[in-house]
């Protein structure tokens, strides 16, 4: 009898498995970055296959050619920053489902050794200089709020736009004073150039968010495999404040990998400085009271006007047209997938 | 005074020594200048610096791959972007040079991009290839097409008009007159044309990757850049120089062979 | 032309407008662009500094060139001694040279004009060289024989025989000069037509990159037209 049970068991196992193809899902990130090493972790703890999914990668250098590529349908899903994401969703129905990390301390302006406690004794002596910065990014919204703080406006300095990697090179030979970076830029041009972080967006009082996107088509066809992606994703980051070590050691070779080769200090710091949101946490923070907006939306349309007012574009994205907790309530309903991204281990 | 037998080449040994001196000149240059402190170090790395991380590249791989698996697959986009340019250019500008109708509509356009770099359309390659290699492969077409059309025109319009007589008396159509006397003739003009256009493909590679990539040689340059590494950048530099130099040697042995 | 552009994107929305403008979003964009601006700055204003730029850039690299490739063309002596550094330097693309520009030069103008340089310096060689050698052996003997002095050789014989070939070489430095342009201004420009470009790519606005793409093909026209103008008048014996 025990035999019988056994095959049965083991026939049953059999086709379960087979009938479990793992679903392809288009995945989309920033490399070396503290938001995306969420996904190295699922992919070397084989957590994509527990839920069904083989995922497909494609990175980016920045947010911008992510979201281009978005037209193309080049991905389904990924994380990006908040920036991108606005833009995102004023272009191409790019959706906001949820949040990576809480990042003001890792966007900020920096200024080159010899003048930056000058400007940090005198903000208001940044008048009249040139900072240069990416367009279109976080780090652009930390620098705009910092100059905000120090009672400047745009037009007091001249803003030159160009990659990270240029922008480190300029002011690492001192050929640009101020710059603003996102980490883990910040920590190389520290690091390497002895730079200083004058004011990172959190000390000019800007949240700057991360955002866990998802084209508004894929969504609707996948709504499942979106759910657990974010699962994936929840569980990924647990497990990383679980077991900070160990995903030092990860963050360590993923950055390797993506050309970046920081202090351990400056990678602990990057836990430190960054909150992130669990499960409970996320669906508090984009929780809409009865007609009103969540926290979520407050941060992005405040972006959105930035970048209105920058002339990227006309109008605000309404929040409530792109941001959704939808998915998110998924997760929370199934108690599978619940329980899958609770898991700290 | 020098220049009477100036046309007379120089005896071979005499070449080697002052090819010897000028690029002895040249590094040595290069290395005062370095030490000197006219420029910080780190920005100006010496000769032997810089050879020393390019051989540490092809041993280390730098952000996921060696040097070699770096110029790998930044060949691999090339060959199929100066593929492309030329399946295409070169039908196209032999068409172009025996229809004067489709001369006079292509041409207008053809010359307005033609001043548009290569690196300008990489917003459209991202936005309509995304990540796939659609997009690399745009912007190397992007160079490497004209030079492709524009000698296959000119092979195909200044082949000598008694060898199209000839075969239009004997009754070809326009598919044979192409095939058969306009492509043969502008076999040389097409060749040179390889040559130039393999050298502006291999330059837009470069631009396409300091934007959209995740592996090549400018993928690498971009990323020692971020890391305040001019060795690095500048070992990109030489293997980018070495591999055109390559690409042109071999067509040049081509042209000099269907030159026979 | 216009009648299919018009057709495949507005009318029948064949073409996804978020890939490739319609006619109509490339002319708001224009008029943003001539009137309000973009970028910082308006039309002419971006048109007036990248013209300035490549000019700058021509200039420079024609005047150091020129008289090298002539020289190289010349004397076997010269040529051999130049040749291998001319040859390292050749293969390296313009834009290779950004990252070294930047630190050496910073994010003026200098580093711009800089990469710019690179580009047109090399065809401008390369074709003085081969203007030289075309020049035919007996008209070079025929004026040793008059006892001419080497800077008459220079001036009379040696300059217009090159000429076809020289400005052959000027055309495509003008051109690389051009198709630089927009590669030198990601080292951060003010106003520039690449700077229009790079901005529009950063907002993801394929019109106005469509205006840039427009503007740079419009003054480049322009200026080879001019140069074929002098081309035409400086050797009016050759018909163009």
């Amino acid at each position: 009898m025990k035999r019988i049970a056994f095959a049965v068991a083991f026939a049953a196992a059999a086709t379960g498995a087979s009938a479990q193809q793992p679903v392809e899902i288009k995945v989309s990130y920033q490399p070396a970055l503290y938001w995306s090493l969420p996904f190295h972790i699922a992919s070397e703890k084989g957590w994509w296959a527990e839920l069904g999914l083989r995922p497909v990668f494609s990175t980016f250098p920045a947010g911008v050619p992510q979201i281009a590529a978005s037209a193309a349908k080049s991905w389904d899903v990924g994380g990006t920053g908040s920036v991108p994401a606005v833009l995102g969703a004023a272009r191409y129905k790019l959706m906001t489902i949820g949040i990576t990390n809480d990042e003001s301390h890792g966007n900020a302006l920096l200024a080159t050794a010899a003048k930056a406690d000058a400007f940090m004794r005198n903000p208001a002596s940044m008048k009249g200089q040139t900072i240069v910065l990416t367009s279109n990014s976080t780090g652009d919204y930390a620098v705009q709020s910092c100059l905000a703080k120090a009672g400047l406006k745009k037009a007091d300095v001249t803003i030159k736009s160009m990659g990270q990697a240029e922008i480190i090179s300029a002011m690492s030979s001192s050929n640009a004073d101020l710059g603003g970076l996102w980490a883990p830029n910040i920590y190389t041009l520290e690091e390497k150039a002895g730079a200083k972080l004058i004011c990172s967006g959190k000390d000019a009082g800007a949240i700057v968010p991360g955002a866990i996107v998802v084209r508004a088509e894929y969504a609707k066809e996948q709504p499942q495999n979106v759910a657990r992606f974010l699962a994936i994703y929840l569980r990924a980051q647990k497990w990383s404040m679980a077991h900070r070590s160990e995903a030092i050691a990860m963050m360590k070779k993923f950055y390797e990998q993506g050309g970046v080769s920081i202090s351990e200090a400056s990678m602990h710091k990057e836990f430190d400085t960054r909150p992130v949101y669990d499960l409970a946490g996320q669906l508090k923070i984009m929780h809409r009271p009865a007609g009103g907006a969540s926290e979520v939306d407050g941060w992005m349309t405040k972006i959105g006007e930035f970048m209105q007012a920058s002339g990227t574009f006309a109008q605000v994205p309404a929040a409530s047209g792109y941001i959704t907790d939808e998915y998110l309530r998924m997760v929370e309903r199934d108690p599978k997938l619940k329980e899958f991204a609770n898991r700290a281990n | 005074m020098a220049g009477a037998a100036y046309r007379l080449p120089l005896p071979r040994a005499r070449v080697l020594v002052l090819s010897a001196i000028g690029i002895a000149g040249f590094f040595g240059a290069w290395t005062l200048v370095a030490l000197s402190g006219l420029v910080q170090p780190q920005f100006l790395p010496t000769p032997l610096a810089v050879l020393d991380k390019f051989v540490d590249l092809t041993r280390q791989p730098f952000v996921g791959y060696t040097l070699q698996q770096h110029l790998l697959s930044s060949m691999g986009r090339f060959g199929a972007g100066f593929g492309l340019a030329v399946a295409i250019g070169i039908p196209l500008g032999l068409l172009m040079g025996w229809f004067r109708r489709l001369d006079a509509i292509v041409t207008p356009l053809f010359d307005a991009l033609r001043f548009v770099a290569p690196i300008a359309w990489v917003p459209f390659a991202a936005l309509w290839f995304g990540t796939g290699i659609g997009g690399p492969v745009l912007i190397i077409f992007s160079g490497a097409f004209p030079p492709c059309v524009i000698n296959a025109y000119r092979g195909a319009k200044f082949v000598e008009p008694r060898f199209i007589e000839a075969a239009r008396t004997l009754g070809a159509g326009h598919l044979r007159i192409i095939t058969e006397v306009l492509l043969p003739a502008s076999v040389p003009s097409i060749v040179a044309g390889l040559r130039v256009s393999a050298g502006l493909g291999w330059q837009s590679l470069v631009g396409a990757e300091l934007i959209v990539a995740s592996s090549g040689i400018g993928y690498l340059m971009v990323k020692g850049q971020s890391n305040i590494s001019t060795t690095i950048v500048m070992s990109g530099m030489i293997a980018i120089g070495i591999v055109g130099v390559a690409i042109d040697v071999a067509l040049r042995a081509l042209e000099a062979r269907v030159a026979r | 032309m216009l009648a299919a552009w018009y057709l495949t994107t507005t009318a029948t929305g064949f073409i996804d407008p978020a890939r490739f403008p319609a006619p109509d979003e490339s002319w708001d964009a224009l008029r943003q662009i001539v009137f309000a601006g973009y970028a910082d700055a308006r039309l002419h204003e971006h048109i007036l500094h990248s013209t300035e730029l490549v000019l700058m850039g021509f200039v420079a690299a024609v005047s150091v060139g020129l008289p090298l490739g002539l020289a190289m063309g010349w004397s076997r002596t010269a040529e051999a001694l130049i040749n291998p550094a001319f040859l390292l330097i050749r293969p390296i693309p313009p834009l290779a040279w950004i990252p070294l520009a930047i630190v050496w030069l910073g994010l003026g103008d200098g580093a711009k004009v800089l990469v710019i340089w690179f580009a047109a310096f090399v065809p401008s060689v390369i074709n003085s060289y081969a203007g030289v050698r075309a020049i035919e052996p007996h008209m070079i003997e025929a004026a040793r024989m008059l006892g001419v002095s080497r800077w008459m050789l220079v001036r009379e014989v040696l300059v217009p025989g090159a000429l076809p070939l020289i400005f052959t070489g000027l055309r495509l430095s003008l051109q690389a000069c051009w198709t630089t342009l927009v590669a030198g201004e990601l080292i951060g420009a003010i106003a520039g037509l690449g700077r229009v470009l790079q901005q529009g790519a950063l907002d993801i606005f394929p019109a106005m990159i469509l205006v840039g793409m427009a503007g740079v093909a419009l003054c480049g026209g322009l200026m080879t037209g001019a140069l074929g103008w002098i081309e035409s008048r400086a050797m009016p014996w050759r018909r163009a």
